[in-house]
């Protein structure tokens, strides 16, 4: 705009520099006249916390009952994992005689675990915050003249301590049940140090949010460091790194880390008010709707809101598709495109082909019960990365509309990319396999026949209808979930579960018969079959019974 | 009170508008037009300090614009689309909420003359998913008049509101005028815009031009934008 053509001649809008008082705050207010002080922000949410607890219908004896039921929920999973993690490690091999002469230990790849969690953590910390406000909190208590301090203290407080909680539990399941520490006062110092370094991780995010570092930038770092955990373990292994036993801090370290988190988490409340409102904004958007999804069970919507609230807002470089002709291209272009285009998803691939390669050079690892479980949930994490495009797909089924084609041959077609990126993961994994089994070929021809069965388990679980959440509930250690509930999320692990079959005799066997390759081939599929339909078994069974009964009693008979 | 020199807003440093200059003196009304997606509502954020400038300057009460500023917040009263509220807080308790929280001290009083000017005096204890669309943009509005301000900026206001409250809003804005307050506000409605505003800004992607009310308001009427 030419600055010659806002001029007007009555100052009513000019740039005209007189025309704005230079007594900055001075200038008149309208409005209520008698006024005092702001009140501090501890009140405004005191205030805002005591009228929602007047109203909630809560009573105390309630709350009791809830929080009895998260700490026994929370007693019971722990239980579950340290017996999980006993078993693995009465199941591994016995570590060889005069320690790890090559590979890598049990040792070292537990603490490089621990390096590519603490990258998730960041990761997480950058993209919901970690200190925001969402909702009403944004759009109620942040135009107030209030300190934000007070407004945000425990919003700000919540991350570090629940990850602090979360890291704790971790490395000790890590440490008493994968590598059977005994010793009490060792245990106790790597929980306390897990969880002072958790802690670490989300105040120094929480105070470069306060340093206007963007939450992109956070989660970029915290997904390069967990891509970089695998290459560690790798680079460990070639250098001959050695490591017997999980680092532990001692006592006059673990002293230094607790004064560090003292003085983040001191800086990071000095400087609340210095956080500015997009920003507390953006992440507690981000938090509640990923808040939002865990309560509904929404897998598919909580990876949206991690990945789209830390994506780049600038809009991209418009792509013409002109190599694309014909429906079915277009459908693969686009998920392809998805995938390409998060950063998140590719890394979650990569790190997920190593971990069979990792389990591969680990002596106490590589046995078959390591490789079943290194090929399951590394499998498993790539299959979830690879069905994006679907999943918003099924969100938001746009481009699944205008093109013409049958809902079936959609699915099918969606198959493509994920079958695709799983074929090259199942190069990786399964060629670690073979070199392990000794007979290369026969294991890469056995992960080629499998792949299919990934691609078709990420459409099926990318295309799960949600929760009937209208429906009768049952009552559960977690709370009162909707009746079926476990069948809508098992959908698409249920059929890796029966197509990996031929896989898991064949590594706990430890070698490809022609009768489980020929058995995976039609076990494939069947289940690009069942993946491609579009109505549940449940669905059609009725479909059925609605069709009888609608048929003249005559005729039934 | 507020002037932006060449304020460039944007995404991601990709501008949405051409750039945009004007200042807006104490008791004078600005309005924002133009076509949807012009870039009106992101300059307001600009201008409110929500969005970093991808280029230019603004500044408000002659400083440059930083919500973090108590003083900031307490002069400039916006109205934006937010439409989220506190579940068990009643229509009045949010408007006490902000009136106590802009230390107001006869906040009885100032809410509940705000209640009936705004039509919400039957749902002051009415919780927020109690009330019809149109109704909680009545809450947002109100909640711009509890507390003392120099600038309110507004947001389409006029969206989901009936005609008569329309009027009502435009009457509420003629005062604000007369009272010494400034108004910056994105609109669609000629109507408003003829009522109170004194110039129009409009917005669009090769230049934005200053215009009189009326033909501001003639660019806006149905079939031109």
């Amino acid at each position: 705009m030419d600055p010659e053509e806002s001029r007007s001649p009555d100052d009513v809008v000019s740039d005209d520099d007189s025309a704005a008082p230079a007594g900055a705050w001075e200038a008149p207010l309208v409005g209520p006249t008698d006024v005092g002080p702001p009140p501090p922000g501890r009140s405004i949410r005191r205030y805002t916390a005591a009228a929602a607890n007047q109203r909630g219908g809560a009573s105390v004896g309630q709350l009791l009952n809830d929080v009895y039921y998260v700490v026994i929920s929370l007693a019971i999973g722990i239980g579950m994992a340290l017996g999980v993690a006993g078993t693995l490690r009465e199941a591994l091999p016995e570590p060889p005689a005069g320690g790890v002469d090559a590979g890598i230990s049990l040792p070292a790849l537990v603490a490089v675990m621990v390096v590519g969690l603490a990258g998730v953590l960041l990761s997480l910390a950058g993209r919901l915050g970690p200190v925001g406000a969402g909702g009403a909190e944004a759009a109620w208590w942040l135009s107030l003249p209030v300190d934000r301090r007070g407004l945000l203290r425990p919003a700000s407080r919540r991350l570090p301590l629940l990850a602090a909680a979360a890291g704790a539990v971790v490395v000790a399941l890590f440490d008493t049940g994968l590598l059977a520490a005994s010793d009490p006062a060792r245990v106790i110092r790597a929980t306390v140090g897990a969880a002072l370094g958790a802690a670490l991780v989300v105040l120094a995010a929480g105070v470069g949010q306060s340093f206007l570092i963007t939450r992109r930038t956070t989660a970029l770092v915290g997904d390069l460091v967990l891509a970089a955990a695998p290459l560690l373990a790798l680079a460990g292994a070639v250098a001959g790194w050695r490591l017997d036993v999980l680092p532990v801090a001692p006592a006059w370290l673990l002293g230094v880390l607790a004064v560090v988190v003292a003085l983040l988490a001191w800086t990071l409340d000095r400087r609340l008010d210095l956080i500015p409102s997009r920003s507390l904004r953006e992440s507690g958007s981000v938090a509640n709707q990923a808040v939002g999804a865990v309560v509904s069970l929404d897998s598919r919507e909580l990876g949206r809101a991690l990945t789209d609230g830390a994506a780049r807002a600038r809009r991209r470089r418009s792509v013409r598709f002109r190599g694309v002709s014909g429906a079915p291209a277009a459908l693969l272009t686009a998920d392809a495109m998805v995938l390409l285009r998060s950063t998140r998803h590719l890394v979650q691939i990569a790190v997920a082909a190593l971990v069979p390669v990792l389990v591969a050079l680990v002596p106490q690892l590589a046995g078959p019960v390591g490789f079943l479980l290194a090929v399951l949930v590394g499998g498993y994490a790539a299959m979830t990365a690879t069905g994006e495009g679907a999943r918003r797909a099924e969100m938001a089924p746009v481009l699944d509309r205008l093109l013409p084609l049958p809902a079936g041959h959609v699915r099918r077609w969606r198959m493509v990319v994920p079958a695709v990126v799983m074929l090259a993961w199942s190069i990786v994994a399964f060629g670690a396999v073979g070199v392990w089994a000794g007979d290369l070929p026969t294991w890469l021809a056995l992960g080629i026949a499998s792949a299919p069965v990934w691609a078709g388990a990420a459409i099926r679980s990318a295309y799960r209808p949600a929760p009937n959440w209208q429906g009768p509930l049952v009552a559960t250690p977690m709370g009162a979930l909707p009746t079926g509930v476990t069948s809508v999320l098992a959908r698409g692990p249920d059929v890796v579960i029966i197509g990996m079959i031929p896989v898991a005799i064949a590594i706990l066997l430890g070698s490809v018969l022609p009768a489980l390759l020929i058995a995976q081939m039609v076990l494939s599929a069947i289940v690009v079959a069942v993946s491609s339909g579009t109505r549940t078994m449940m669905e059609r069974m009725q479909d059925t019974l609605d069709q009888d009964a609608a048929k003249p009693a005559g005729a039934r008979r | 009170m507020i002037r932006a020199r060449n304020l460039l807003v944007g995404y991601g440093g990709e501008p949405v508008c051409a750039p945009v200059t004007f200042t807006l003196a104490p008791g004078r009304v600005l309005a924002l037009v133009g076509a949807n997606g012009s870039g009106k509502s992101t300059v307001l954020r600009a201008v409110l300090g929500l969005l970093d400038p991808a280029g230019g300057t603004v500044e408000a009460f002659g400083r440059p614009v930083d919500e973090r500023e108590t003083g900031f917040r307490m002069r400039v009263a916006s109205v934006l689309d937010d439409d989220a509220y506190f579940p068990a807080l009643t229509v009045a308790e949010h408007l006490y909420l902000t009136a106590r929280g802009h230390g107001v001290r006869d906040a009885d009083d100032v809410v509940a003359h705000v209640l009936d000017d705004f039509g919400l005096t039957e749902h002051g204890t009415s919780l927020p998913v109690a009330l019809s669309s149109g109704q909680r943009r009545r809450l947002l509005l109100a909640a711009g008049f509890v507390r003392p301000r120099g600038l309110l900026v507004l947001d389409e206001p006029e969206q989901r509101l009936d005609l008569s409250m329309r009027s009502r809003l435009a009457e509420r804005l003629v005062q604000e005028r007369a009272s010494g307050g400034s108004v910056l506000l994105a609109t669609h409605d000629p109507v408003l815009l003829r009522a109170v505003a004194d110039r129009a800004v409009l917005i669009a992607d090769d230049e934005c031009r200053l215009l009189s009310a009326d033909d501001a308001a003639a660019a806006i009427a149905p079939g031109v934008l």
